[in-house]
């Protein structure tokens, strides 16, 4: 009997040993974001979001040992139909099949995810994990005229004082989605002149295709994965 | 009849028990004052971490250690905890957008819905904190062993904390800076084994916390009594 219980001491105590060294795993349940305080854009905006939206995991080997995995579920869906919800009068979500010709929008906003990345506190030598995304949106006018190419670069970090380990990640994840919202709340108009397509608003000036990297500045290697450089605080904010 | 070792072992930990079970430490409050401060019934005071995109470190933990020192006792402050503030103004006190300097707060003012919720949470004063605790040096050695006929340590291991913050108080009625109060503690922990490891901690982060919140009472209170 005790030599049972002493086995069975030992395997719980490897397994645990094992687990700490192992990564660890994150998965973004239904996060729900703040009503922002925003007023709205008089813009009939159609969202379509990219498959990756609406579902979008991460696995990654850190150290080349280390396996930590990030399921969002449609999480990022969810903040951009919230979002955009609040900051325009009238939003229609469009599927892949859906024509925006036949809709009566004056802008159609297509977001993807670009690029994600994560850090866990031994890559920093730290007690924080740290999130970058990189949303990308494309901004159409009525006439299906690409008008602006937006990256959306968000950052969040979240120490696992506080939390443990899979939870101070999926705090830092969320606190990016926030940052990506914040971001887009103060200069989706200024980068892509959206609210400028509107059916009572002025014509659009805006007439090629912009990429501003200003936020961020991202290298792509040639095994094309990215890395981000560089986050920021908003002076226009400020 | 008792064993040598074991009343050897109970008079030290009789001892250890009588100096405390602590470490050394010194603390050092400061304020410097900018506008005269004061708190009126039902006015509220929220502490906020400095943005990490500035790279601060603030520790999670000592914000809410803050926080609840300065609302505890009868003399205790209404705050209002961080996050519930930071949501009920989302995006407006974000790390990427919260104001940096006091000279962003009309603006902030001006953004629709902003005054109207700092002024129905009844927001006085908003306390940004920055710094963290780190530790600076430490020295040493300790082992220990065990065997089928027990186990022991023995040795010597030290290390020094210090906790360095600094809170800046902004006044939201004249929206400017109402001054500083800054916390600088600095502990020793000991860690002498004789058979059995006995740990002399000392708790500086506890001590910032609590030294901070104490003269930031009487720093908005303007009540030496506070």
């Amino acid at each position: 009997m005790r030599a049972t219980i002493r086995t069975t001491l030992s395997v719980v105590a490897v397994s645990a040993l094992l687990s700490a060294c192992g990564g660890g795993s994150m998965t973004l349940q239904s996060p729900s974001f703040p009503t922002p305080l925003v007023e709205k854009l008089p813009v009939k905006v159609g969202l379509r979001l990219s498959p990756e939206m609406e579902q979008f995991s991460h696995e990654e080997k850190v150290f080349g040992r280390e396996t930590w995995s990030v399921d969002f579920g449609d999480a990022n869906a969810r903040l951009f139909r919230q979002l955009f919800d609040h900051m325009f009068t009238d939003v229609t979500i469009l599927t892949a099949d859906d024509n925006p010709d036949l809709l009566p929008i004056d802008a159609l906003v297509e977001t993807s995810i670009d690029a994600f990345e994560f850090s866990v506190p031994e890559q920093t030598s730290s007690n924080s994990f740290a999130v970058w995304i990189r949303y990308r949106l494309k901004v159409y006018d009525k006439r299906g005229d690409m008008v602006a190419n937006w990256p959306v670069s968000a950052y969040g970090k979240s120490e696992t004082k506080a939390l443990g380990g899979s939870d101070a990640l999926e705090r830092a994840a969320l606190l990016a989605m926030r940052d990506a919202a914040a971001l887009m709340i103060m200069k989706l108009d200024a980068e892509t002149g959206i609210g400028s397509l509107g059916a009572m608003a002025a014509p659009a000036t805006a007439e090629t295709p912009q990429d501003s990297e200003e936020d961020v500045k991202v290298s792509v290697s040639s095994d094309n994965t990215s890395s981000f450089a560089a986050g920021g605080i908003d002076q226009d904010a400020i | 009849m008792q064993s040598r070792p074991r009343a050897l072992l109970r008079s030290l930990t009789v001892l250890c028990l009588a100096v405390g079970l602590s470490g050394c430490i010194t603390a050092r409050m400061q304020d410097n004052r900018e506008s005269v401060t004061g708190i009126a019934e039902g006015e509220s005071v929220v502490i906020m971490a400095r943005s990490y995109h500035l790279g601060n470190e603030t520790e999670a933990e000592y914000i809410s250690c803050v926080e609840n020192a300065l609302a505890r006792g009868s003399k205790g402050l209404r705050v209002i905890p961080h996050r519930e503030f930071v949501d009920s103004l989302f995006p407006w006190f974000e790390p990427r957008t919260a104001p940096a300097e006091t000279k962003g707060l009309p603006k902030l003012m001006e953004r629709p819905g902003v005054a109207k919720r700092l002024a129905d949470q009844q927001v006085r004063y908003i306390i940004w904190l920055e710094g963290d605790t780190e530790r600076v040096a430490g020295g040493g050695s300790l082992s220990c062993a065990a065997g089928p006929g027990g186990g022991g340590c023995f040795g010597f291991a030290w290390w020094q904390n210090d906790a360095d913050y600094n809170a800046s108080v902004w006044d939201l009625k004249g929206l400017e800076s109402a001054g500083t109060v800054s916390a600088d503690v600095s502990g020793t922990s000991f860690l002498p084994a004789l058979v059995v490891p006995i740990p002399l901690i000392a708790r500086t982060q506890a001590a910032a916390c609590k030294g901070l919140a104490d003269q930031l009472r009487m720093f908005i209170s303007d009540d030496p009594s506070a």
